[in-house]
Parts: structure tokens; C-alpha cells; sequence
């Protein structure tokens, strides 16, 4: 075991330029910079540089294939007269917090079934993962099918198992069904990552801390309030911040089954940017609808992560 | 490690690159021209087959390449709007009804493509005039058009010894026998086009509009709108079900196909699916003419033009191709046929065209006294005129109104919306 | 005490049950309507759960033979496989440099990170075309291969950065005393300990490319270019007629190769999280 000697060899002995190039790399302060580099320069040129053009757009008149104009903040503050902003506003937080908060408590719940012992555990992990990783665009499709008014499958089941009267409820027609149906659709496609990850964080809690509680006499809903959720916080932070900042953004689900109605009472962000924008032409304001809420998620995000910070 | 990354991140581009050089045709090498024309996936396939084939005879005839892409019609407006951005892209591009205005300053002149058409066939169509010749100057070449019209169950009107609905008013006549049958009338009211395309004709038929002729003044708080909402509200009550809420493009096609709306306004489209399919309604279903009102038949058209972007390196084999394609009428009428009466001419001498003659069913499509217009008429289709579509404020009016907003609330709104964006 | 045990495993078991059915439901559904024929599809009043006139490959069959589906899903591999290895090389020694190496704004990257995903690709792409078109790649899939990093190396770092925090320094600092450099110490000893955490960045990567379509749509053009999303999208629904079936077909068959890579790396995936997600 010829431990030290072999590194304890003056470099001048050995010195050659790619042995001192070599020599370079073994410097923190230069390897350092070098490795985030190329992560850098992605960043930079495809991320900040058009995230600064869109952000142009939102400060401007622009229109497509129109030259443009700085205008301020006009846009951010003419949006707010809109009926359908006001109204997609307020869906965009009803949305996605119901979303949110339905993915968290269901993702606890399924990560905790799936942490115990169970029969056929790949499968089922297998088919719990399968929502998330349909490509949406299909998966989105496979939802309108299924609320199709004329054949749809829920109501038809729900009608053959006495749950509901014919014709059954109008899914995708009526204000308050459709953000449920738009809701569930997001909970569906985004509770796996939720479980998988909570349950990555629940397999690393210590054996020993739940004996220990046990053994104070702490039973199963004790030792979950005492044990599981403290040690699960950074894990479910980190996961209630992605999925917020997903959920928010979301486009397609609402896109493909309601186009934003009934009466625009289902309209995101992204769904309303993209109809004044894209197909109205004015990108200038559909650029404002879409960063909107920038400067509250970015302030999310730094507190969530000096909060996770201070944690460990 | 770090120079293996960088390395392949260079290698990935560089590859990109080269295989690009490759497989495009360097422009100067001899004779050989290249243009690229993007249109929409067409309802009717085999009509994208043919517009194949008749690239493939136009570079044997001419020896220019013609690259034709295709995409979803819901897809265009993210398409179109980053072509226009990178100012690079196809050569020629479909241009949907009013999109022409909407591209304008990116759209080349065509003027002279659309004088020698009308020289052969006849003036344009108003329709298409209107939405392809922007203040003046035409900014695309109306190649074809598909117009609603009315499909119904012609089983279930003589079962039952309904009249053909002549006006608005008589449809709901029929409608209410209809739905007693179980067989309602399905006319959307939801966010999508096909609500507008009937909210618009009843309008029209009672002499409203959204918007004046001179482009500024909106005009939807009036009689006529109230008229229209009432007729809304009674229809929706008594003859449809409250399914139409939900309904998508799709749905009032999918409705009649598998036989419970009795009566749908629509494109053919419907019809020559079930024909294609094999479904046991094909034989049911037939068209008639639009309903009137009391100031005449209006009906929707979906006109569609080919534009050539200005940022195009090969304008001349363009318009070349252009020229072949629309402007031979052996190759012309060909491409019609093979639309299955879906697409029609929008020439006035070819308003009689033989394709119309092929299936009983297509006689209403040739019907006598019916104007068409496309959404927004009488207003041109500017920028703000097209939010006012975009927005759906015709429609969303309509489902307050049926779902319990009073008549004269839910216009005020309307006319509160639309006098917003005509503002600003 | 045993039955004890099977009695609360039968009970983790039934509660699974919904969940279960409310995941796998909709593949069912799908898979089921792929199989019907066009008949019993558009018969309104057939039972929704079965088949009872008879199956039918009639919409596999048109998806793969009267589509270009094999051209689309051979691009979307491509692209798919290699945004993700672009994703991961880029990501690792990112995560490596601030999980170990200490140099200037360490910190501020690691938060920075989050940033880039508070911008949606629904508003970036448009002015992301100029950059794309710029480079030259316009209108091509290596247009994807350049860009679907830029959402993917943020969550590979940060997911690489928590997983060689567990990785224990003396190991590598061994391996360095014995003369082994960093870069032959990360390559020869970190990498191979961190393999789960690559896995499951890798499989993560992995479904977001697949699942991505907005600069799938913008970025390619051709038919031959495109990927399997927008293809299906693009060519199975034409103007008011959604062709349902063939749609389906194309869900089912869009989403077997990540089903076959998760079922065979699920482990990896879940424990290469376990370190990486909760540190």
C-alpha cells in the first residue's frame, strides 16, 4: 500500500506542460468555474438571454411582425381592467392551489402505503409512475375522450354504479365541474412524481427514530405527526415548490379540454397568453399575462429555499 | 471530462449543422430551386395527397423542388408567429379566412398572382375578397373555401312530417318536436369557432353585427342582439341540451354521426365522415339551405388562401408555383375533386363546379340568396376585430344568457368587452 | 403476530386500490378505445368499459402504416436519448463543482437554478426561436437537442448536487492521496457510488423530454423531423374530426418505451432520490 509516496514526488521532477495543465485541473478555484461552465453558458444563451426578450416583450407594444416599442408597464397595468384576466387570475390560484393541496395530502398517503411491505411492489410502484410518464399532449387527449358529453365513461359509470342520475353531471360544460375536471387531470398526471419523491424521502428516515417513538409509547398517528413530517419537510418543500411553479405554468391540460371556458372560468396563465398572444397577434401583451406572477414566484422561491436552507 | 462535454455539445451542433447542409439544396448549384410551402393538415386527406402529387409534377415541369409541410390547424398561430420572428422559414404558407391581416406586414404583395385568377375564373368571392385583400392590397391567393351549412336527419323530419327549416324561427319549431324525439339540435356555446360560426349567421339574419363597416364603431347593444339572445335562450331550452356547454368543434360532427342530434349547422364535414367510416347514419344525413331572418341569409365561410412570406429567398419559383397550382384549371379543378366537395372554388365562374354534382346530398352546399362573410362581418377583420373573435365574446354572452344572466345584462357585458378592445 | 401482519398488508393493499384505479383507469380507457372498432367507437349506446363487437389492430395499423408514427418515434428517441446524455454530462460535473468544489457564488447558483424554471416554455419559446435560428439549427431536431437542455440540467443538477453531497469525501480524498486527480478521482470513484442518482436523473430527463411539445412543434417542421407527440397531435386531428381511435393508438404506443425503461430502473429511480431529494 504504497500510500504517499507516489504523490510526494516533486513536481519538478516530472514537470511537463500537460503535467501542469493536468496539474490545473486539480485546482478548486479553477476547476470549479470550468465545470459550471458549460451549465453557464446554457443558461445563458438559451434561458436568460430570451427570458430578457420576453420580458422586453411585456415592457412593450410588441405585435408579431410589427416593429415595436418600449411602453412601460402599460401592459401589466391595463391586464388588470380585463374581465378575463381578473377572472383568470383568480383561477390560476384556485387551480393550482387546489391541485397542490390534493397532490400533498394524496401523495403523503400513497407514499406511505407504498413504504409498507407489499406484494408485487414493482408493479405497483410501476403503475402509480405511469401518469406522469404518458407524454401529456396524448394523455390530455385520452381525459377529453373520457369527459366526452356524449360518451363519456365517467358519468357513465357513475350512472351504472347509481352515484349519479342521467345524463350525469356536465363536466366540461359547467363553471364549477369543469375546473374540478381540470383539477383532477392535473392531480393525475402530477400525483406520481409527488408519491415517488415523498417516498425517496420517507425509505431515508432511520428505522431507529420510529422504535425509539414507539417505544416512548407514541402511536402509529402520533409518531407520523412527531417523526414522519418533521423529517419529511425539506423533501415536501422541495416538492410543493416544483409542482407549484408547474402547476401555475401549467397550458395543456386546460388547452385541449376546455380551451378556457365555460365562460373563461377555467383560463390559466398560459391559456390566456396564448389567445391574445399567439392568435390575436399581440405578444407584447400576452408576454405580460404569461410573467405576471414572476416577481411573487421568484420571491417563492427564495424564501422556500432559505427556509429548506436553514433546515439542514 | 469537461472537454469530452464540451466536445460533444460542439459535435451535437456541428453535426446538426452539417446534416442540415446536406439534406438542403444549396441554391446555386446549377438549376436546381427549392421552395417549402406550409399548410394546414386538410380535412380532407386525400386532398393533401393530392397537393403532393401536383408538386411532384410541378418540379418534372419546372425543376423546382417543392417541400410541402403540414400542420394542425390549432398549431398554425405558434408556428406562424416564430417564422415571423426569425424571419426565416417556408416560402409559402396557408393563410387561414383573416390571418391575412393579421400577417400583413410580413405578407408579400400578390396583386398580380390574383388578377391573372380573375382573369380566368371570375372575381373572387366576397368572402374571400374581404379577408385576403387587406386595405387594398392582396396579401395572399385565395385558393379554396368550406362554408357551413345546414345538416340534419332527414329520416327523422319525415318520420315525424317536419318542414325543412326555412328561418331561424323555424328551426325551433322543428327543434322542440326534435327533442322530444331525443334527437336535440346541437349547436355549441362554448369557447371554440363552431359557436361563433351560428351565433354570427342568426345575427346577421336579424340585421345585427358586432362591429360597423368602418372598422370602430361596435354595434352589438342593439334590438337585433336581444332578439338573437331570446331566440338563444328559447332554442337552448327547449330544443338542445345543456351538453352543448361542453361542446367542442368536434362535438356537434360526433353528435350527429352516432345519431342523437337531429339537426347540426356545420360544414360537410360530418356527412362524408360518416360516408367514410360506414356508419349506420351516412344515409340519414343531408344538408339544406341556411335559415333566414328577416334581413336575409348569411352563413359562415372558411375561406383559405396561400400567402408568401416577404422574408422569402425564392419569391419568383413561389409565385411560379402558385401560377401552376391555382392558375392551370385542369390542375385546379383537379385539386378540387379530390376535396370531396369539402373544398370548394372561390372563383365566381366556378361556383358550378362538377365536384358538387357527385353526391346528392352536396346540392344545399349551391344554394340560392345565401351571402357569406366571415366572423366579424361587416367589420374588416383588423387586429381588434379578430381579438373580439379570439375572445369568444359572442359566445361567452350567449352561455351567460342561457344559464340564467338576463338578456339585457349579458349584452351590456358584450358590449362592455368589445367596446375595450376596440379602445385599446 | 403474524396475522397481525398479513391482515394490515391486505389493508395497505386495499387502500392502494384507489389509487391504483384512479392512475391506471385512463390507460385502460385509452388502450380499450384503440382496440374498438370505429362501429362500436361512435355507438353511443355501447357499454364504455369492454369490447363487445370485437377487437380491431384497424387503428394500429393505420397509425403505423398510413403515418410516418415509426419516422416520428425513431426522431423522438433520438432527440430524447440525446438530450438527456447532453443533460446529464452538463448537469454532473455542474453538480459535482458545487457539491464539492468551493469557489466563488457557489450559493447564489445553486438558488439561480430555480429561476430558470420559473420562466415557461409557453412564453420563452418565441423569442427562443431567434437564438435557435441564429445557431443555424432552425427547423431540425438538433434544434431540441440544444434546447431541452435548458429545463432539464437545472433539476439534473440540483437532484446530482444533493446526491454526491452523500457521496463521503474521504473517499475521494483518498483516492487523490494516492495520486489519482480530481477529474480521475470523480471519473473512477464518485461517479460509479453516485449511479443511482445518475439513474434517476437520467429517467427524469428522460420523461420530460418525451413528454415536451411546444419547441418540439416550433423548432421542426418537416415530417421527417418531428417528433411522436406533434405528429399524432398534427395528423390525427384535422379540422373538426378527431380520429380517436388512431389518437389512442397513438397514446398506447407513445408511451411504451419509458414504460419498459421505468420498469426496469424503478429501483434506481427511487433510491437515487432518496439521497438526492432530501439532502
Amino acid at each position: 500500500m504504497a500510500i504517499g509516496n507516489v504523490g510526494v514526488v516533486p513536481a519538478a521532477s516530472r514537470a511537463s506542460l500537460r503535467d501542469r495543465m493536468w496539474g490545473l485541473f486539480d485546482r478548486e478555484r479553477f476547476l470549479g468555474p470550468l465545470f459550471v461552465t458549460p451549465a453557464l453558458i446554457l443558461i445563458t444563451l438559451l434561458v436568460a438571454y430570451p427570458f430578457c426578450m420576453a420580458l422586453y416583450f411585456s415592457l412593450s407594444n410588441a405585435f408579431i411582425g410589427r416593429p415595436s416599442h418600449l411602453v412601460g408597464l402599460r401592459n401589466f397595468v391595463n391586464l388588470w381592467d380585463s374581465d378575463a384576466f381578473r377572472q383568470t387570475f383568480q383561477n390560476a390560484f384556485v387551480f393550482t392551489g387546489a391541485a397542490v393541496a390534493i397532490k400533498l395530502v394524496c401523495g403523503i398517503s400513497l407514499a406511505l402505503l407504498l413504504n409498507q411491505q407489499l406484494w408485487f411492489k414493482r408493479l405497483i410502484r410501476g403503475a402509480v409512475l405511469l401518469p406522469w410518464v404518458i407524454p401529456t399532449a396524448l394523455s390530455t387527449l385520452g381525459w377529453t375522450w373520457m369527459f366526452n358529453s356524449l360518451y363519456s365513461v365517467v358519468n357513465w359509470t357513475g350512472i351504472a354504479l347509481g352515484v349519479m342520475d342521467p345524463p350525469g353531471p356536465n363536466w366540461l360544460g359547467q363553471k364549477y365541474y369543469a375546473m374540478t375536471a381540470v383539477v383532477a387531470v392535473n392531480v393525475w398526471r402530477g400525483l406520481p412524481f409527488f408519491a415517488i419523491t415523498i417516498l425517496a424521502g420517507l425509505v431515508s428516515i432511520p428505522k431507529e427514530l420510529y422504535e425509539a417513538a414507539e417505544a416512548d409509547g407514541a402511536g402509529p398517528v402520533a409518531r407520523f405527526w412527531y417523526v414522519t413530517l418533521p423529517l419529511l419537510r425539506p423533501v415536501l418543500a422541495i416538492v410543493m415548490l416544483f409542482s407549484t411553479i408547474f402547476t401555475f405554468s401549467d397550458f395543456n391540460i386546460v388547452y385541449v379540454l376546455t380551451h378556457g371556458g365555460p365562460i373563461n372560468s377555467t383560463h390559466l396563465f398560459a391559456t390566456l397568453s396564448r389567445q391574445i398572444g399567439l392568435e390575436s397577434g399581440r405578444i407584447g401583451e400576452g408576454a405580460a399575462i404569461s410573467l405576471y406572477l414572476f416577481p411573487v414566484l421568484a420571491f417563492v422561491v427564495y424564501a422556500q429555499l432559505k427556509f429548506v436552507r436553514k433546515e439542514v | 471530462m469537461r472537454h469530452v462535454s464540451r466536445r460533444q455539445f460542439l459535435a451535437s451542433s456541428a453535426t446538426g449543422l452539417a446534416g442540415i447542409l446536406a439534406t438542403k439544396t444549396p441554391p446555386a448549384l446549377g438549376q436546381q430551386r427549392e421552395i417549402s410551402y406550409l399548410c394546414w393538415n386538410n380535412f380532407a386527406p386525400l386532398m393533401d395527397k393530392k397537393l403532393a402529387e401536383i408538386a411532384v409534377r410541378f418540379t418534372k415541369d419546372t425543376g423546382i423542388k417543392v417541400r410541402i409541410d403540414h400542420i394542425n390547424a390549432e398549431q398554425q398561430p405558434a408556428k406562424y408567429a416564430s417564422e415571423v420572428q426569425t424571419q426565416a422559414g417556408h416560402d409559402l404558407v396557408e393563410m387561414r379566412m383573416h390571418f391575412p391581416w393579421l400577417y400583413e406586414p410580413q405578407l408579400l404583395d400578390v396583386g398580380d398572382l390574383v388578377a391573372d385568377l380573375e382573369k380566368k375564373y371570375g372575381k373572387v368571392i366576397s368572402s374571400a375578397e374581404e379577408t385576403a385583400r387587406v386595405k387594398g392590397t392582396w396579401r395572399a391567393v385565395p385558393q379554396y373555401h368550406a362554408m357551413f351549412v345546414a345538416t340534419y336527419r332527414e329520416d327523422l323530419f319525415k318520420k315525424a312530417g317536419l318542414k325543412i327549416p326555412d328561418t331561424w324561427e323555424d328551426l325551433y319549431v322543428a327543434g322542440k318536436e326534435l327533442k322530444k324525439m331525443g334527437n336535440p339540435v346541437g349547436i355549441p356555446i362554448n369557447q371554440n369557432l363552431d359557436s361563433i360560426s351560428t351565433a354570427g349567421p342568426v345575427l346577421w339574419s336579424l340585421g345585427g353585427m358586432e362591429v360597423d363597416k368602418d372598422g370602430k364603431t361596435v354595434r352589438i347593444n342593439s334590438p337585433a342582439t336581444e332578439q338573437m339572445v331570446e331566440w338563444y335562450k328559447k332554442l337552448y331550452r327547449d330544443c338542445m341540451e345543456a351538453e352543448v356547454l361542453s361542446w367542442t368543434n368536434a362535438s356537434n360532427n360526433e353528435s350527429i354521426q352516432q345519431g342523437k342530434a337531429g339537426w347540426i349547422h356545420n360544414p360537410i364535414s360530418a356527412y362524408i365522415i360518416a360516408k367514410q367510416k360506414k356508419l349506420p347514419t351516412a344515409d340519414t344525413i343531408n344538408h339544406h339551405r341556411t335559415p333566414g331572418g328577416p334581413n336575409g341569409r348569411h352563413e359562415t365561410d372558411v375561406p383559405r388562401h396561400i400567402g408568401i412570406w416577404k422574408f422569402s429567398k425564392n419569391v419568383e419559383p413561389a409565385k411560379e408555383f402558385i401560377r401552376y397550382h391555382l392558375g392551370r384549371p385542369e390542375i385546379y379543378n383537379e385539386y378540387i375533386t379530390s376535396a370531396d366537395a369539402f373544398n370548394l372554388p372561390v372563383f365566381e365562374k366556378l361556383q358550378e363546379h362538377p365536384v358538387l354534382k357527385t353526391d346528392a346530398k352536396y346540392a344545399a352546399l349551391k344554394a340560392e340568396g345565401v351571402q357569406y362573410h366571415c366572423y366579424g362581418w361587416p367589420a374588416p377583420p383588423s387586429d381588434k376585430v379578430q381579438l373580439i373573435t379570439n375572445s369568444f365574446i359572442l359566445p361567452i354572452m350567449l352561455a351567460k344568457a342561457v344559464t340564467g344572466t338576463s338578456t339585457k345584462e349579458a349584452v351590456a357585458w358584450a358590449d362592455k368587452e368589445m367596446k375595450k378592445i376596440m379602445a385599446g | 403476530m403474524g396475522s397481525r401482519k398479513i391482515r394490515s398488508k391486505i389493508l395497505s393493499h386495499l387502500l392502494l386500490l384507489p389509487f391504483l384505479l384512479f392512475a391506471v383507469f385512463p390507460f385502460y380507457h385509452m388502450t380499450l378505445t384503440s382496440l374498438k372498432q370505429d362501429r362500436e367507437l361512435y355507438d353511443r349506446h355501447a357499454v364504455p368499459l369492454l369490447i363487445t363487437q370485437g377487437p380491431t389492430l384497424e387503428h394500429y395499423q393505420k397509425l403505423l402504416w398510413d403515418t410516418p408514427f415509426l419516422t416520428w418515434t425513431k426522431n423522438s428517441l433520438l432527440v430524447t436519448f440525446l438530450a438527456t446524455a447532453v443533460s446529464l454530462v452538463i448537469g454532473t460535473i455542474a453538480a459535482y463543482a458545487l457539491a464539492r468544489l468551493k469557489f466563488f457564488a457557489v450559493a447564489s447558483f445553486g438558488t439561480g437554478i430555480f429561476v430558470t424554471y420559473l420562466v415557461p416554455t409557453s412564453l420563452l419559446f418565441l423569442p427562443l426561436a431567434q437564438v435557435v435560428n441564429w445557431l443555424g439549427l432552425g427547423d431540425s431536431k438538433w434544434a431540441l437537442v440544444v434546447t431541452y437542455p435548458t429545463f432539464l440540467v437545472p433539476f439534473c443538477t440540483w437532484l446530482l448536487m444533493g446526491y454526491f453531497r452523500t457521496v463521503p469525501k474521504e473517499v475521494e480524498e483518498c483516492a487523490m492521496v494516492d495520486g489519482a486527480t480530481r477529474v480521475q478521482a470523480l471519473l473512477r470513484i464518485v461517479l460509479p457510488i453516485a449511479v443511482p442518482g445518475l439513474v434517476c436523473a437520467a429517467l427524469f430527463a428522460f420523461t420530460l423530454s418525451w413528454n415536451e411539445f411546444i419547441y418540439a412543434l416550433t423548432f421542426t417542421s418537416t415530417s421527417d423531423q418531428i417528433t411522436a407527440s406533434v405528429g399524432i397531435t398534427s395528423e390525427l386531428i384535422r379540422g373538426d374530426i378527431y380520429f380517436w381511435g388512431p389518437l389512442m393508438a397513438g397514446a398506447v404506443l407513445g408511451s411504451v418505451p419509458i414504460v419498459i425503461l421505468y420498469v426496469f430502473f424503478l429501483d434506481y429511480y427511487v433510491s437515487g432520490l432518496t439521497a438526492g431529494a432530501v439532502k
